[in-house]
């Protein structure tokens, strides 16, 4: 395997620390480096707890909760995305139409129509 | 309204175990409805931090959380049910963010040229830089105030991977399709990001005295 050193393995450092370091080889000179190298050892752990305090800040201090309004505006926006999808639907319409014609024996005419009327909807719910 | 994203490739590694299969075809608006109360709206507080982060604002932060899941409702159907709801809705904030908030607030942005200059710049200013490292400092102490102000005075660009990956804990290649930049670009805007934000922290503290070997 080919050395690396301790400029590129510096240069590497907060790769490896972030373990974003896809390529084997390249994972595995850094590693066989570090297990040689005390300053760039050293360097490592510096490194990292300095970017774990960091984190450890962030994550501290930007942990803000949704307002309680934020959440009932939110629950109101699906109430009414929902109610836009079901309007959305397709509707059914279903129209019967059929007209009934009735001669009596004695030659007097009687008709009927009837009609019914229905709209089915597809309720999603 | 433009396209939004279909799907992260990354799996998600925190209900991997719980995993189940939805059938987009079968399901109906009912049921889509539900899973999309039950999986994505409980990330409304860290989404909601996120868009502090961005906004800088807390009624823009909370219009931008809104917009973002009614965009993400009106779109789960396209939501690949078993990748990385949470980073799919991180996509969904920061695209809304992107194409909405920061067109309106019409804020110059850092262009990739600037950001050579910035660089050159802060390549110039290393070797002085030097002798006021991050170790003489003492950071734990800081008020919440001052880490805030600090993230929120670097550039956008760095401080979105910055939150990204040091407080969310994304990945380079996950930050990649949120943000919607290569990895390489998520990589050099971390390093430089990180390294601003050091500098800030820094400075305060040495402002506040937080000084090692010094008082408190």
């Amino acid at each position: 395997m080919s050395q690396i050193n301790c400029a590129a393995c510096q240069d590497s450092l907060f790769l490896f620390i972030d373990n974003e370091i896809e390529d084997s080889a390249v994972f595995n000179q850094i590693a066989f480096h570090l297990q040689d190298c005390a300053p760039c050892r050293n360097q490592l752990e510096i490194e990292r707890k300095a970017l774990q305090l960091v984190r450890e800040l962030l994550t501290r201090s930007c942990c803000e909760t949704a307002p309680s309004t934020l959440q009932e505006r939110i629950a109101h926006q699906l109430y009414e995305l929902q109610l836009q999808e079901l309007s959305g639907y397709i509707q059914t319409e279903i129209i019967t139409q059929y007209r009934r014609t009735e001669i009596t024996i004695d030659g007097e005419t009687q008709i009927e129509i009837e009609t019914s009327h229905e709209i089915r909807r597809d309720f999603p719910f | 309204m433009e396209s939004m994203p279909t799907e992260i490739s990354t799996p998600d590694s925190s209900s991997a175990g719980e995993l189940v299969r939805v059938d987009r075809d079968k399901e109906t608006a009912a049921e889509r409805t539900k899973r999309f109360e039950r999986d994505a709206l409980q990330y409304m507080n860290q989404l909601y931090a996120a868009a502090l982060r961005y906004t800088k604002n807390p009624e823009d932060a909370q219009d931008l959380v809104q917009d973002t899941y009614a965009k993400a409702y009106t779109s789960f159907h396209q939501f690949e049910p078993g990748t990385n709801l949470k980073a799919w809705l991180y996509r969904v904030l920061t695209t809304t963010f992107i194409n909405t908030y920061r067109k309106d607030q019409r804020r110059p942005q850092t262009s990739d040229s600037e950001l050579e200059d910035w660089q050159i710049a802060e390549a110039s200013s290393h070797t002085s830089d030097q002798g006021k490292s991050t170790e003489d400092v003492v950071l734990e102490n800081l008020p919440d105030s001052d880490i805030k102000k600090a993230l929120a005075e670097i550039p956008e660009e760095f401080r979105m991977v910055v939150y990204l990956a040091d407080v969310e804990g994304f990945s380079y290649k996950e930050i990649a399709e949120i943000v919607g930049v290569p990895t390489g670009t998520v990589m050099s805007r971390l390093h430089r990001g990180r390294k601003q934000l050091r500098e800030k922290l820094s400075d305060y503290a040495r402002e506040r005295g937080y000084v090692k070997g010094g008082a408190k």
